[in-house]
């Protein structure tokens, strides 16, 4: 319900009752950082997903800047039962932006709490509050001297590490898996209460940021894609910035070949002779960096194949674009880059580019940057590609085996055109896993499309189910179908704990599919 | 914007000149506009991602609607990493900007 002050009410609440809420929160914050008018909440109202905006928007948002703003606003929010929805940098693109699961919760916006509390130079960790964008931490160490490197998603200068690693989200540095190279947190409680994980909980500790596991239970993991807590500090590690780098590219003539790309390329990623987060991306995906569909296609629904093979020939692109790099000394690089070339080389596939080749261009340019860490925001360049602003992402979980990424390949591929939509996508290749990244892209101006990108992400979702496959992190949309495939008994556990932890159900209600 | 209230960073070095900040961590200061550009806006306008938007004269209150309402493929931004006063600063700094010589696209 829209009243007359209020955007949303959070459900349940009168408004009366809100005023009240806002009261306190206004006593706690000073009426600068409680936002309540549409003008002001509009920016977090964008969202990219194919449903009405209006159902994500929020009822207010506040604004703290302390851990003792946090624990106050939360006593409140226990008191009239307001539900809080916490932002980090709030760049959640594609998975639902800034914007709340569900109408009428109160955004808990933490971009100003953003103090770098410490980075070690020799140790290479760094201990971060919510709001540090990778811009501000990259623009640290290089005022610093210090050489360390960052590991950041492709919106790097404007997300930031603490938002995405509680999300689980990937990098392209062989510290690539963020959540892996997470180290102790501190967490508000739905009651107040400050945890401090791993060694964290011990006075004096030197090891909090150094040693994951702590002492019995592991509780990090809680805190992540959950709404168990509100994350107010987070430990990462750096990477050792290499004396040399050497990012390549090898570009794949057709569509099929990702079976042989992954088989030649797997056992390279496990003996990590090839250590970093390596990324297979399809021919719409590299082309999308550089011009709109239509370049070559001005029809509406998918892309025929036969336009895009004239697209890759034209523009020498590939079907399939591996982007992986080599850290180290000269010589380490060299003996690595004479055993990859070997085995592609044996593979009987494959175009190798090295950055001389490469030069400037793009996409080699930006996907170079990503591979070491630092800023870019080019991969926007998918949003002109159909334009319209639509965007989700489908990201499925395969086993490293080119049989496996065939065969989501394909389904993925045949769902995507029967809704008129085309298959972008890229693989994330982890120790043993791949990241199925496809960008379900649609004109978000246009509801016919917008209503065919909805019916495709949930045909998607149950098609792959069907077979076995399910997604890592899904938008707001579609946290509860995804928290449904993955089984009652997990659902049924994580409501538990959510009673346990969060009696009145503030935080958060639907993150992950997990309610009261 | 965020760059500036970090307690850490005592100083930031931008475009060859230093700016020393050891501000209160919550004072009202200000990042300059052309802060804001290089480490926000250009990463995608003048690099063929975004059009280009410097020396072309946009109307200030059309600048300050695209950063708040963020339109199609561009995001919108909160007054958590651009305040009001950034905004009304990089709005003028940009519609009374010169063409850079070093951006690209369209
Ligand atoms: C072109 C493009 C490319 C992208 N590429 C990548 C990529 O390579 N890898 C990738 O991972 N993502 C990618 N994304 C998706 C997304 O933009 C990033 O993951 C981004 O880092 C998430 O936003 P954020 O860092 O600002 O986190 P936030 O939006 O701040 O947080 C993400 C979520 O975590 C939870 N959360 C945040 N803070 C807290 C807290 N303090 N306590 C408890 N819970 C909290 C909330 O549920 C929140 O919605 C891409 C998006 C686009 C548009
Ligand atoms: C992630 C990429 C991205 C970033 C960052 C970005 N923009 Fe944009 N911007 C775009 C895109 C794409 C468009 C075209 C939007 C459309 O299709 O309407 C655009 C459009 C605009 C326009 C309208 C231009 C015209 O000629 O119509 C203005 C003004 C603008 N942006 C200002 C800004 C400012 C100021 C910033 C920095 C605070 C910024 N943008 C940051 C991508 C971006």
């Amino acid at each position: 319900m829209m009243t007359n002050k209020y955007l949303a009410l959070p459900p349940g609440i009168s408004e009366a009752n809100f005023d009240l809420a806002i009261a306190e929160f206004t006593a706690i914050l000073g009426a600068d950082r409680v936002l309540i008018s549409e003008d002001l909440l509009k920016p977090y109202t964008k969202i990219m997903i194919a449903e009405p905006t209006e159902k994500h928007d929020p009822s207010a948002a506040l604004i703290a800047t302390e851990v003792a703003e946090v624990q106050k606003i939360l006593k409140v929010c226990n008191k009239y039962r307001v539900p809080i929805w916490t932002i980090s940098t709030g760049r959640n693109f594609g998975y639902g932006s800034a914007a709340p699961a569900s109408r009428g919760q109160v955004i808990l916006d933490l971009h100003r709490m953003n103090r770098i509390i410490n980075v070690d130079p020799v140790m290479g960790t760094a201990l971060l509050e919510p709001g540090v964008t990778y811009q501000q931490l990259t623009d640290y160490l290089k005022d610093n001297k210090i050489p360390l490197w960052l590991s950041c998603p492709a919106p790097s200068a404007i997300a930031g590490p603490v938002g995405n690693t509680l999300d689980r989200g990937v990098g392209y540095t062989p510290y690539g898996e963020h959540f892996m190279m997470q180290c102790g947190m501190e967490v508000v409680m739905a009651n107040g209460e400050i945890l401090r994980t791993g060694m964290g909980a011990i006075e004096n500790t030197t090891a909090w940021q150094v040693f994951k596991w702590g002492y019995g239970p592991y509780l990090d993991g809680l805190f992540t894609q959950s709404n168990y807590g509100v994350v107010t500090k987070l430990g990462t590690w750096l990477m050792p910035a290499p004396p040399a780098y050497k990012p390549f590219c090898i570009r794949y003539e057709n569509e099929t070949d990702i079976h042989d790309i992954v088989e030649t390329l797997r056992p390279l990623r496990m003996a990590n002779i090839i250590p970093n987060a390596m990324v297979f991306a399809s021919a719409i995906w590299e082309a999308a960096a550089l011009f709109p569909r239509t370049k070559y296609y001005t029809g509406k629904g998918a892309t025929p194949d036969s336009v895009l093979r004239d697209m890759i020939k034209a523009e020498k692109l590939g079907a399939w674009n591996v982007y992986a790099a080599l850290y180290g000394t000269k010589e380490q690089i060299a003996v690595n880059w004479d055993i990859i070339t070997n085995v592609v080389k044996a593979s009987g596939k494959g175009l190798i580019i090295t950055e001389e080749e490469a030069g400037d261009t793009q996409p080699f340019k930006y996907r170079a940057a990503l591979m070491r860490g630092d800023m870019t925001l080019q991969e926007f360049g998918l949003y002109r590609w159909r334009g319209g602003g639509g965007s989700m992402w489908f990201a499925p979980v395969a086993q490293a085996r080119g049989a496996e990424t065939l065969k989501q390949m394909e389904l993925a591929k045949s769902i995507l055109n029967e809704h008129g939509l085309d298959y972008v996508a890229e693989f994330i290749v982890g120790m043993r896993d791949l990241h199925h990244i496809v960008d379900v892209l649609f004109d978000r101006e246009d509801p016919v499309e917008t209503a065919a990108a909805y019916a495709c992400f949930d045909k998607l979702l149950s098609e792959f189910a069907k077979r076995g496959y399910a997604v890592y992190r899904v938008n707001t949309a579609f946290m509860d179908k995804t928290a449904a495939l993955y089984g009652s008994t997990k659902q049924d556990i994580e409501r538990s704990i959510k009673h346990a932890l969060d009696p009145n159900g503030i935080l958060a209600p639907g993150k992950s599919g997990i309610y009261l | 914007m965020s760059i500036k209230q970090t307690r850490l960073a005592g100083v930031a070095i931008f475009a060859g000149f230093v700016t020393c900040l050891a501000p209160p961590p919550h004072a009202a200061e200000i990042t300059p506009p052309a802060t804001i550009y290089a480490h926000v806006c250009g990463y995608c306008h003048g690099t063929n991602v975004g059009p280009i938007i410097l020396g072309k004269h946009i109307a200030v209150d059309v600048i300050k609607l695209y950063v708040r309402k963020g339109p199609n493929a561009m995001p919108a931004f909160r007054p958590t990493e651009i305040t009001d006063a950034e905004l009304d600063a990089l709005a003028q700094w940009i519609s009374v900007s010169q063409p850079s010589p070093t951006e690209h696209g369209q």
